[in-house]
Order: C-alpha cells, then structure tokens, then sequence
C-alpha cells in the first residue's frame, strides 16, 4: 500500500517561526529499512577490531589485546595491499592461481596443489619403545620417587611389574593397552600420566607412517564464529610433503572446502598435527562444522607442536610463535609476508574488489604455515628419538 | 495493634492528620485452595507433604495448565508461591524424563542465587536429580564443560545466554532436549530492553528448533493490563494466563499521604518521610522504607538515626540504609537481620523491590511514587506478615503524577494496570539479532522470515551491502569484522558511546543522547549521589571528563526540536480532534544550559553540539475545532495552552503505558505546517520508535481524561510542577498557560463550552456533560 508523503518543516519556538515550505513529495512502501542501519554497523565493527597496532619497541605496552601488531609491520603491510590491487588489476583469478575445482557433496571449492621437499626422518622405534616399557610411572600409583625405589629394587620394565603384588594388576592393564595398538588411546594413557606435552607423548608418533600425518593450518575471516577461508592440509607421498589448499573463491564455497579438510582427517590410520590446534584449529572446524549442521568432526590423535615446542625451547627465544621458531630452528626466512591478524582485511579486500591480488600473500602465507609446521615436527620427533 | 496505632496517630495528631489524604483499608482474605487435574509423582508430593504446603487456587491452576503443554504466564502478585507453581511442573517433568532439560532466566544475580538455593532444596527433598547450576560470568571456565554436559536445570541470565547462543554445539545436547524455559520477574523485559529480549528469544528459539527442540515458556510477572499481547511479543508464541491469587492476607491499610497538601509544603519530602518511619519504628512496626535514590535512602538512614539516638542508641542501631551499591556480605546480612526481627528499619531503594525474600513486615513507607504502579504494588506488597494487619504509606513529592494520586486516590486504587511494551519492530535493534543470528546459523529466508518480522528482507539487503552478511547456497553467512555478540549490546539502540571518566577511571558510559542532554561542557551531572562537574566533551574520542564538584547549583540543557512528518499509518478523530500516527523525522539541538540555584536562574550560558536527527514514531492531535477560537476569545494564550497540554500528557503517559518520562519527547505548534493547524506531537525519544507512542495512541482518551483531571484539579492558580511543569522542557516551560490548558484539554475529552457574558469572565464557563 503505497502512502503519499508530504514533508513539511517547522520550528518549535514562537519566535522566529518560519512558514513551511514543501520541500519534496515521495511515495512509500509499507516497510523499509533506514539506510543508516548498515554503516552503523560497520561503524560499530571498527571499534572491535581483533589486533592492536603499536609502536615498535613498545612491546610491553599492549592494553586491550593480547594480539598485538608492530606499527611498521602494519604500515607495510597495508603498502603492499595497495600495490598488490594495483598489479593484479583486471588480472583474471584463474592466470594467477593454477588449480582445480574440487566438487563434493558440500558444492564446489578451489583447490591448489604445491610438492616441497621434507627431510628423511627415520625414527627409531625401538628405541622409543625401550622408553615406554621401562616407565613405571604410567602405572596409577606409581611417581618418581616410587619409580626410583621400583628400579632400585629390580623392576626395570612394566613386565618386571608383572611380578610385584600391589602393581600387578595395573600394569597388566596399561600393558594390554599398550599392545592393543590404539594410537589415540595410547596418546591418552601417556597423556594421562605426564604432562600432554611430555616427549613419550610425542614419541607415539612413531607408530604413524609418515603418510599418516595431516599437517594442518587454517586462515579465518577473525577470531571466531566467521567464515575458514582457507584450508592448509600437508601430505607426506612418496618423500615428499605435498600441501592441498582448498581456497574460498567465494563465502559459499566454505562447505565444500571443510568436506574436502574433513575427508583427509578421516583415514584409520590418520594422525593431525597442528600449531596451537588444540586451542584454534580444531574448536573453529568443529565450530564451522556445527553451523552448518555437518556433525561432529573426527576424534583422531592430535600432536600439537606448540605445546611439544614450548617444553623444548621455553626461554631459548623471546617468543614461540611459529615465524620466530621457523627461523631460529629451521632457518626458514619469508619475503613480502604479511602478519597472520590482518589475513581478514586481505580476503575482504579481495572479496570487496573482485581483485585476487590480494589473495597471494594469504596462500603463500598458508602454505609456508604449513611446510614450517612439518620441518618443525620432524626435527623434534628426530631430536627425541632418531636414529642417529 | 500497632499497626492501628500509628493510623490513629496518622489521623489524629495535627502534625499528620491534614497530610493524610485518604486510607483505603481491605479486608482479610483467607487462603483458596485448589485442585490438581494430574496426580503429583511420588517425589513431588511427597515433598508437599513433609514441608506442610497445601497448593493455593492459583498454584494449581498454573500447575494445572503448564501440565497441558501450553506456555503460560502467571501474574499472581509477589509472595504469593509463584516459584513454586513453576518449579512442580519441571520437576515432574524430570521425574519422568531424566534427559529434561530446563532454563531458568533472571535478570540479577541475587535472584538467580535465590532460585539456585530453592532449587537445590527441592533436589534434596524430592530426591530428583536435577543437578541445579548457575552458568553466568562468574562461572569458572573449570566449572563450564560439566555444567553443560550434566546440569538438568541451567539458571543464567539474557547477557550471558546472548553470548553462549554463538558456542551453541557446545550446547548441543541440552538444546536438543530443552523442554522448558522460565523467565522470572519479566515485566523487565520492556522498553528498549525489552526488545533486545524478545530478539534473544528468538535466536534461542531457532536454535532449538535447528535441534530438534520446542521448548514451553513460563513467564512471571507483576500484574499487567496487557499480559498476553506482553508475553506474545515477547517470545512470539501465544500463551495462557493465570492470574487469580488465592494466598491468605490480613488486613491492609494503604495511606496516600500528601506534604504537599496545601500547594507549598513546608518540609521536604524526605524529612516527613523520615518521621513518618520514626513513628513507625518506635510503634514496634518492622519498616521498609523506599526511596528513590541511593543518596536519598542514606540521608534518611543518617537523619532518622541521629533523631533515634536521641530516645534510645539501641534504637538508632536498628536502622539501616540498604542499596545495590553494597557488598553482597553486608545485603545479606540485612537480610537476615531483617528476617530475624533484630533490624526494625530499612530504608532501601528499589533494589529491594525484586523478589528476594526478606520475610514480611509491618509497615512500608513509599517515599515518592516510583513511577508504575507496578512498582507501587510490588514495594506495597513487602507489609504483611502471616495474617497480620500491616501498613503502606505513599509519600507523595512534588510532582504531576504524585499529586495527580493524592487529589485522585480512586484512581491509584481502582487503576487498570499498566500496559508493558515491547516492539518488535524497531530496524536498529532487529538488524543486530539478525547479525547474531547470521554467525550462529546460515540465515534461510524461508525458515527465518517468522522470527524477524516484515522488514527482514530489506534489512538482509541493507547488511550485505555494508559486507556484514553474504548470501551462500547455505543461506545468508555471517561475515562482519568483529564477533556479533560483542558488537550487540543488550541495553540501548545501536548508537555511539560515550565514557564518562573522572582522573582517569571509568565513571560510566551514556549513550548519545543522554551524554548531549545530561553531560554537554559545564553540566553538573549525577552519578550515585555525587555531583560532578563536567570539563570536556570529546566528540572525537566520544569522552567525556568530570571532576567531582559539590556546588549548589544545578544545569538544565535548552533543547531546540525540528520534526517534520514523513507518512501517516493510522487517524483517527476524538471529540472533533483530528488524531493521527505516523513516522516522524525529528531534529533536536541543544543550543544552552541554564544555571540554576534552588528555583532561580543564576545564569545562561551557549553551547555548541550538532544537531542530533533521528526517525522514529509520533502520535500528534488537533484540538477541535472551536477550540482555537474559544482560546482566543478568553483573552488567553493559545501556544502556552497547547504547550501545557504537552507537558501535561507527558507527564501522565506513564500511567497508561510503562515507560520513563525519557523515553518519549513532545512539540508543540499553535500554527504547524502548511494548514497552520495548531498541533501537539508526542513522539518515541529513540532512534526508529519503541512501540510507546503506538501504545498510547489506542489509548487516546482515558489519556486525555486523566491530562484533564490532573490540571483541571490542581489547586495552584498559574502552573506549578505539580501540573503542567516539565523538569524536562527544553524551552524553559515557557510559554505556559495553565487556563488555556484546562480549556483545551477539556474539549478533548467532549467537553464543550458554553459561554455567558463576557468573553474575559471565565467563572461564567461550565462544562456540558455529554
């Protein structure tokens, strides 16, 4: 029903009234929206923003976040973002990236494919083994000073155990345990008794071939409830690390991308291995997973390197996040990288323009995430139980 | 009988006795019974049996129809076992189904500590595993998982439920079975906030239904006109009443007692209150005194004991002030001294109005009409213990709906109750639920067009164009820079901020409009009974710096209005006066502040602010025709007559429907527009309307009756605050003419004049009845 509108003004005090002037006549439909609402909004959202620039130096300064970027990191970055929209102007999105659409049950993703050399790691599982048999400790009951009195007294191994009255039976328990095999359920027994990030913990890894691994790193639209709009996978085949990115072209092509990560967690044997994934990663996929209805996610072992790195190399360097640790252990050195906080201007950019330029940073950034990740693995299964 | 010595004393003593306007005294009532159509389980009665309670008429029949499935609202008054009637039904439920899963939403903390309490007694009693848990933000993060996963009856509050709804697959086992959710105390839930409220509900609601869940509400609340238009708005699904009371009270005498019942008053109204609870206390009645302010409730405490220790220390002791300000220790401990008999006074705020339970006492002293009956009834409500006779007396102050109830006390008694409001409609509010909702599912138009009203659609478009939402083949993905739940705050229109600091701590944060009104550079502001000065206002940073300051004057900002009507959705004409309701676009400026001492202007000073422009919903009047010309005639001045006529309906709006006088803004005009009618407008003070406005405009004339009443009968010869004074008015109350007023007012209520004589002689004028 359309209503006829006059406008009208008028001033509210005595004096100085003005006489009304129709300044324009408009018709109505019944509901719309106040076009105010949208930048308001978006007004509101600018306050919210997730990471805090600061002044280099003044690292200690931080107020509102524990995200914090370096002012000249900021300043180059958003330089770059304008020369990337720049060169990449009117380029199509297929010359710049060669892959493939990948198509399941979820719709359609993109999906790129790039091979990197990983180094031989052969670990030595007996060795590994050797370790577990004679940890006393794993038996409910039985800590350090028990365990020292244990093997004082003859008790080696958890089947020298075997024989001793008060232990007997539960370490015939953790032994069936142990023989039956069940990776997860040995990270946990391990788990249970030491310190999650314990290096026993770590060592079950040996029971994994290398092809079980997924090497996984995600890049998000923010810190929460947003879109994934990246998926970093890492394969091992045939010596070589192969790392799968299942890119959003668009925010609808986020299902797809989660089936296509989902399908490589989901193997018998399959084992992940992230950067913080206990806390990130994995609680965002399952999130995302729930807000599409898709189901719970799998529940295979779970090696998180930054909680195996901060035992290793707590106070050896000023931060443990993994550009510093990529660096200082692997000697990897990125160019033109951008921080990983400011991935959501770069994909919104992108998505605003329907330029891909700024896409580049993002994958390279995703894909070194990734290689970085399984150097650093390597080198701390090899440091705690290769062969040497 | 002390409680009939202090009447007598009320009507006898000449200190008291022309203060004392009228005593309305009810009968006792005993107690009702009822019956239940369904036997209890064995737990559950068992329970009854052992703590000697026998289920009164409106337990039952709230009992009764929660048993049928529907969802129902309950508007029994305060102490009269409506927790009870709730808590019967969801245990009977769990006794069947140990999977039960039931919400429990309060709107403070004590209350839910209350309910926990209650709850966990029942659990030991009844034997029924309900695992009762609080889940608010003080719950460690230790504590979360187990609660979630194992806790039958969840008690929490909307901010945190606002929030948790975005981890809902943590959530998933409990939604999936949520049977019931209880919102206690939620004639809260209106205004502004209201809305917010009734969006969350929505949001919960779609998840449940994504689960698999279709939850049954049980809303209580105090009594209201509108409950079941209430409880629908709110939530979106019909429901039941239940609103008898079939609890057993004595003998009650409500006393409207007036310091200003010959126009001047010669105390103020809080040393009269203040002796009014001497009278009380040294009568043996246990007293509960409410003020309005927190600074108040402290002055009357240090006042009535210093006059107390003058008979007795002991005395002086067992007074004590009582407000949200303090430790949860020491309210507590009032409480219990309360309870226990050993603090004879308390004087509170409104902070006591909420069902705590403190007992019942004696006596209640009412300083100042707390601005809905609601409230009036619920405070009144604390006198009475177990069949006893008890006492309320309402303080009147200074001010028209005070007075309009002293010189009207048939109206206080007799009144309907008010009407809550809640609007669904308003785009600001709905878009930032819509956000929320986007981040916690895919929006589908089809499946969600229930939960967000007409103007979905167009909202949808208004937030992908800003990048906020995308539209996938999922449906509509959330998208926006920061979290949804962090951007939405429950209180307030999505407006800018302002925080208001004093030597670099954080007093508090006002929205725009109130900052522009109440803290603009030079105002004296309020904040818990201090007054502050204020240095700046930064428009830049939105802060605002203040120093404590202990001057003796006071600020009052002068306002300019521009509005300009742009459509017209409903008219309609009473008594000849052409009515209408509409959206309206309305500018206001603050373009000064006055200085004032006491009542006299000390000083004007300019100010500079931009212009605030916001739309929102009015409803505005011509009076009849006639009326202009009969104005003039007498001689008497049209634009003051309208513009008490504003003020007047302003002031009174409050009783109709539930709002504060801040909520809702007035204009005046003796020619507007193009026709040069003269006109009142009464809009919405807030960005895209509240529903009040709307609200009031079905009730157009009783509105106009009681205006009418309120002037006609007021005993002053030119206006005073009391009548068409507005504390608030913009312009300096200036022009007003309180006869013209009275004039037009009363052809708005089919009263027509008929003139003898001449045209200056105004006693010549009588009303006809019509």
């Amino acid at each position: 029903m359309a209503i006829a509108l006059v406008l009208l003004h008028f001033h509210a005090t005595q004096r100085g009234f003005k006489p009304p002037v129709p300044d324009v006549i408009l018709t109505m439909a019944a509901m719309h929206a106040p076009a105010r609402i949208g930048t308001l909004w978006q007004q509101r959202m600018e306050t919210l923003r997730e990471y805090e620039v600061i002044r280099d130096g003044n690292v200690f300064n931080t107020s509102f976040s524990d995200s914090y970027v370096l002012s000249s990191e900021h300043e180059h970055a958003e330089h770059y973002l304008k020369q990337l929209i720049e060169h990449y102007d009117g380029v199509s999105f297929n010359t710049v990236f060669s892959g493939v659409e990948h198509t399941n049950e979820g719709g359609v993703c993109f999906s790129l494919k790039s091979h990197h050399a990983i180094m031989d790691t052969s670990l030595d599982i007996d060795r590994f083994r050797t370790e577990i048999l004679g940890d006393l400790t794993l038996v409910r009951g039985i800590g350090k000073t028990t365990q020292a009195r244990l093997k004082a007294r003859g008790y080696q191994t958890l089947s020298d155990l075997g024989k001793h009255p008060r232990f007997r039976v539960h370490a015939h328990q953790v032994l069936q345990r142990l023989s039956l095999g069940n990776q997860a359920d040995i990270m946990d027994l391990i788990g249970s008794r030491h310190a999650k990030s314990h290096p026993l913990v770590l060592g079950t890894a040996g029971f994994h071939e290398p092809e079980d691994f997924v090497f996984l790193d995600i890049e998000t639209l923010g810190l929460f409830s947003r879109p994934i709009i990246l998926f970093g996978v890492g394969r091992v085949d045939c010596g070589d690390l192969v790392v799968h990115q299942y890119l959003l072209r668009d925010i609808g092509e986020e299902q797809a991308a989660l089936i296509a990560t989902c399908e490589h967690l989901s193997g018998d044997h399959a084992a992940l291995v992230t950067f913080n994934g206990k806390s990130f990663d994995l609680p965002y996929i399952r999130d995302r997973l729930a807000y599409y209805g898709m189901g719970n996610g799998t529940c295979i072992p779970h090696f998180d390197v930054l909680h195996f790195s901060r035992r290793r190399w707590r106070g050896h360097f000023p931060s443990l996040r993994l550009c510093v640790l990529e660096q200082e252990i692997c000697g990897i050195h990125r160019e033109e990288d951008i921080p990983g906080q400011m991935v959501p201007e770069f994909y919104e950019t992108y998505l605003h323009t329907n330029n891909c330029g700024p896409l580049v940073p993002i994958i390279e950034h995703n894909k070194q995430d990734v290689v970085s990740l399984s150097r650093l693995f390597f080198h701390l299964l090899e440091e705690s139980y290769g062969c040497c | 009988m002390a409680v009939a010595d202090v009447i007598g004393l009320l009507q006898k003593n000449p200190l008291y006795r022309n203060r004392v306007m009228h005593v309305e005294t009810t009968e006792p009532e005993p107690a009702q019974y009822g019956t239940l159509d369904l036997p209890l389980p064995e737990s559950v009665a068992g329970y009854l049996v052992q703590a000697g309670i026998s289920l009164y008429s409106h337990q039952c029949d709230a009992i009764n129809l929660i048993r049928t499935g529907k969802n129902v609202i309950i508007t029994s008054p305060t102490a009269s076992g409506k927790t009870l009637a709730f808590n019967i039904p969801v245990f009977t439920r769990l006794d069947a189904d140990p999977q039960t899963r039931a919400l429990y939403l309060y709107p403070t903390k004590a209350l839910s500590n209350d309910q926990l309490a209650t709850l966990q007694q029942m659990v030991q009693f009844t034997g029924i595993s309900a695992k009762p848990a609080i889940y608010d933000g003080d719950t460690p993060q230790s504590k979360r998982p187990a609660i979630r996963k194992n806790a039958r009856v969840v008690i929490s509050n909307p901010y945190e439920v606002h929030h948790l709804l975005s981890w809902h697959s943590k959530w998933s086992e409990f939604f999936a079975n949520l049977r019931f959710v209880v919102i206690d105390e939620a004639h809260r839930y209106r205004g502004v906030f209201g809305s917010h409220i009734s969006m969350l509900v929505r949001r919960m609601l779609r998840l449940c239904h994504h689960y698999g869940a279709d939850p049954q509400f049980i809303l209580s609340t105090a009594t209201l006109a509108n409950p079941l238009e209430f409880a629908t708005r709110l939530t979106g699904r019909p429901f039941g009443l239940v609103d008898g009371d079939g609890s057993p009270h004595g003998r009650k005498h409500f006393v409207l007692y007036n310091p200003f019942h010959d126009g001047i008053g010669e105390r103020s109204t809080h040393q009269e209150t203040k002796d009014l609870l001497l009278s009380c206390i040294k009568s043996d009645l246990h007293t509960l005194c409410f003020t309005g302010s927190r600074k108040m409730a402290e002055l009357i405490t240090v006042w009535a004991r210093e006059d107390a220790r003058r008979t007795s220390s002991r005395l002086a002791e067992s007074i004590a002030a009582y407000r949200a300000g303090y430790l949860p220790e020491e309210r507590r401990a009032i409480e219990r001294q309360l309870k226990e008999g050993s603090m004879k006074g308390v004087v509170s705020t409104n902070a006591l109005e909420l069902g705590i339970d403190i007992g019942s006492l004696d006596a209640v002293i009412i300083s100042g009409y707390p601005g809905t009956m609601m409230s009036a009834r619920q405070q009144a409500g604390r006198a009475g213990r177990k069949g006893g006779e008890s006492l309320a007396i309402l303080v009147a102050h200074a001010n028209p709906l005070d007075q309009y109830f002293m010189h009207h006390p048939d109206q206080f008694f007799n009144r309907s109750h008010e009407h809550a409001i809640v609007d669904t409609s308003n785009p600001y509010i709905i878009s930032g639920h819509m956000l929320c909702a986007a981040a916690e599912l895919p929006i589908q138009e089809d499946r969600d067009q229930d939960f967000f009203g007409d103007a979905f659609p167009s909202i949808l478009v208004e937030l992908a164009s800003h990048d906020l939402i995308r539209k996938t083949s999922s449906g509509w993905v959330y998208t926006g820079r920061g979290r949804a739940a962090d951007a939405v705050r429950l209180d307030g229109i999505c407006n800018e901020t302002f925080r208001v600091m004093c030597n670099g701590r954080l007093l508090e944060t006002m929205d725009l409009a109130h900052a522009f009104r109440e803290a603009h550079t030079g105002a004296i502001m309020l904040h818990q009974g201090q007054s502050y000065l204020v240095k700046e206002m930064d428009l830049e940073t939105h802060t605002i710096r203040v120093s404590r300051t202990d001057v003796d004057y006071y600020t009052q900002a002068l306002k300019d209005v521009r509005l300009t009507i742009t459509g017209i959705l409903d008219t309609r004409t009473i008594c000849g006066s052409g009515c209408a309701f509409g959206d309206v676009e309305v500018t206001e400026q603050y373009t000064g502040y006055k200085i004032k001492q006491n009542d006299t202007i000390i000083g004007v000073e300019p100010l500079s602010l931009p212009p605030l422009t916001f739309r929102t919903k009015a409803f505005w009047l011509i009076p009849p025709p006639g009326t202009e010309q009969t104005v003039c005639d007498a001689g008497l001045d049209l634009a003051g007559g309208l513009h008490g006529a504003e003020h007047a309906i302003i002031a009174l709006m409050p009783l109709h429907v539930i709002c504060d006088r801040w909520d809702i803004g007035g204009l005046s005009s003796p020619a507007y527009g193009e026709s040069g009618e003269p006109t009142i407008f009464i809009y919405d003070a807030c960005d895209g309307g509240i529903g009040l406005a709307e609200k009031a405009f079905e009730l157009l004339p009783e509105l106009f009756a009681t205006s009418h009443e309120l002037v006609r009968d007021c005993q002053c010869e030119d206006g005073c605050p009391s009548c068409i004074y507005s504390p608030k008015c913009g312009n300096d109350n200036q022009p007003l003419d309180k006869k013209a007023t009275v004039l037009i007012l009363n052809a708005l209520c089919c009263n027509a004049f008929k003139k003898n004589g001449s045209s200056n002689c105004l006693t010549s004028l009588e009303p006809i009845p019509t």
